[in-house]
């Protein structure tokens, strides 16, 4: 499928034979996360601080541990909830899966968080940069360490071809990679702008086998015969 | 078969396999488990990977191909579920699974606890006969504020006397004993070099504290306090040492696999030994803050309370978990 196009997909293949695609979250989209992950945890502290204050030691004690906790373990408890992400990661739809596409295990999310220290370095996040910016499954140190990758959630797509088009037979027999590229083109056709799409269906003009020059009419005949390889007959 | 007449003839599957799926995440939601009908979904998940293949190899339309995706990949995070870590596997980590990883890190364990003894009995030695070294370490504000902290007079051993209760240093202790032994961890990525230097470092630190009040005649509060808790607390750094050791081998000699390979099995291996290195340092912190500190304990008690606990902790280290004989 995504033999030489330029991309970032990784592809991880379950016991069923299936190629799943995994798309690797880039630098931007995970450090937007990061920085709500960020404040999320700056205002909890705060909060705790609020409460805990009055109670002396032992409110004290708590603080220190929560401080701790959230620190360390934050991240930990949300990747091991049923969304696989902490919420500034659900709020851009990533999450955090095993390189093989599975939901990722204790061992794995323990040992990503615990390696931070090592991404932090030697400032800033600096190797985590260094890491994500190099490599095509923009992987930081922990992800490296602890088999894990940080995906776009796949979000549906319905595209549809346009309705209109009356089912034209194509001019001549068409290999099943022509077939395809018609047909892309068609469920396209409602983001493109009217002169982009006339351009495009312009390259596609010998399978109308009529008038070749480029315009609406002829882009309603590329249409047809989209309309006919997907199986519309009336 | 055109896209058309293929998605007339599955659809009717796709749709129930999404209904499947949108109750399968949703009750799970609620926490209950969802065996029910786990039976159709394996079924309706093979059943629609083989769809996919076929769309796949006959070019189907970039919409189809992508509704067919989304549905096994969420049907395969359904299916292929992480086992869940309850209480079993708590009771098996503590009673087989952590001792016997420390066991199979003998060689790391031992060469972590060197780096961090040596510098230890060395910068010991040196702060002990020459007192005014103290001053390289730390300045001469917390040289002294170590000097009130173990003096005879303190209220509580090992804390000043603007500090807090036991329960405060208890938080504090845990938030900062355990980030030091993740430090030692994570460290193990830079080729092993971040491990090497927080063990030295941190050994050279308790030397030249623990030589400076020697030399200054602290002994009798300074090592009583120490004695107790150091069982849990140096075993707990060690062990984070080893295992940030063997990162730093594993990329270092990766052997047969490759470094990233090497690295990863490594990882896996050695993160267990973390969990065991924060569970002990949180005991550490308790028995610092509530044990250590009390000045009315006389020392002979604390001493012989500090030996049974270093045979406990060695000897669940050594013993615990081995496979029964025969």
């Amino acid at each position: 499928m995504t033999v030489d196009v330029l991309d970032t997909v990784v592809t991880a293949e379950t016991p069923e034979g299936i190629l799943l695609e995994l798309r690797p979250a880039g630098l931007s989209s995970r450090l937007y996360a990061f920085a709500i992950d960020w404040l999320i945890r700056i205002l909890a502290l705060y909060v705790i601080g609020i409460v805990t204050r009055p109670i002396g030691g032992i409110g004290a004690a708590a603080w220190f541990i929560l401080l701790f906790l959230l620190e360390w373990f934050y991240p930990v408890a949300f990747e091991l909830s049923r969304s696989g992400a902490t919420p500034g990661k659900r709020l851009f739809k990533l999450k955090v899966v095993m390189d093989d596409g599975l939901p990722i295990t204790p061992v794995a999310s323990v040992a990503r968080n615990l390696l931070r220290p090592a991404d932090f370095l030697p400032l800033l996040y600096g190797a985590a940069i260094v890491s994500m910016l190099t490599r095509a499954d923009c992987k930081r140190l922990g992800d490296l360490a602890a088999g894990t990758l940080v995906v776009h959630q796949p979000h549906a797509i319905s595209k549809r071809l346009p309705d209109a088009a009356v089912p034209l037979v194509p001019a001549h027999a068409l290999e099943p990679r022509d077939q395809a590229a018609v047909i892309a083109l068609a469920t396209r056709a409602p983001l493109l702008t009217g002169d982009r799409l006339d351009e495009l269906a312009a390259l596609a003009a010998p399978v109308t086998g009529g008038d070749p020059r480029p315009g609406p009419q002829l882009t309603r005949r590329v249409l047809g015969v989209a309309a006919w390889l997907m199986g519309r007959r009336s | 078969m055109t896209p058309l007449q293929f998605e007339a003839l599955y659809q009717g599957e796709w749709q129930e396999l999404d209904t499947l799926l949108q109750r399968f995440f949703a009750v799970r939601r609620r926490g209950a488990p969802a065996a029910r009908q786990g039976e159709r979904l394996a079924t309706l998940y093979r059943r629609v990977c083989e769809q996919l293949a076929l769309a796949r190899a006959r070019s189907y339309p970039a919409y189809m191909l992508d509704r067919l995706e989304q549905l096994t990949g969420d049907a395969h995070q359904a299916i292929y579920q992480r086992p869940e870590f309850g209480a079993a596997a708590v009771k098996r980590l503590i009673a087989v699974d952590f001792p016997a990883t420390v066991r199979a890190h003998a060689a790391y364990l031992l060469v972590a606890a060197a780096l961090l003894s040596l510098p230890t009995v060395i910068v010991g030695l040196l702060v002990y006969y020459r007192p005014d070294l103290i001053l390289s370490v730390v300045d001469a504000r917390t040289a002294a504020s170590f000097e009130e902290m173990y003096s005879p007079a303190a209220e509580s051993i090992g804390r000043l006397r603007t500090a807090n209760t036991d329960w405060m240093m208890f938080g504090y202790y845990i938030m900062h004993n355990i980030s030091i032994s993740f430090q030692c961890f994570a460290g193990g990525l830079l080729a092993g070099v971040g491990s090497i230097f927080f063990l030295i470092y941190n050994g050279a630190i308790i030397g030249a504290v623990g030589g400076y009040l020697t030399a200054r005649g602290l002994g009798t509060t300074f090592y009583p306090f120490v004695v107790t808790h150091s069982a849990f607390e140096l075993t707990a750094i060690v062990i984070a040492g080893a295992a940030g050791l063997r990162l730093g081998h594993a990329l270092l000699m990766p052997g047969r696999r490759t470094r990233l390979d090497s690295l990863v099995w490594a990882a896996r291996r050695c993160t267990v030994l973390l969990y065991g290195s924060t569970a002990m340092l949180f005991i550490a912190a308790g028995i610092e803050a509530f044990w250590s500190s009390a000045h009315w304990l006389p020392p002979g008690v604390k001493y012989a309370v500090a030996t049974v606990c270093w045979f406990a902790v060695l000897g669940y280290l050594v013993l615990q978990g081995r496979p029964r004989a025969g």
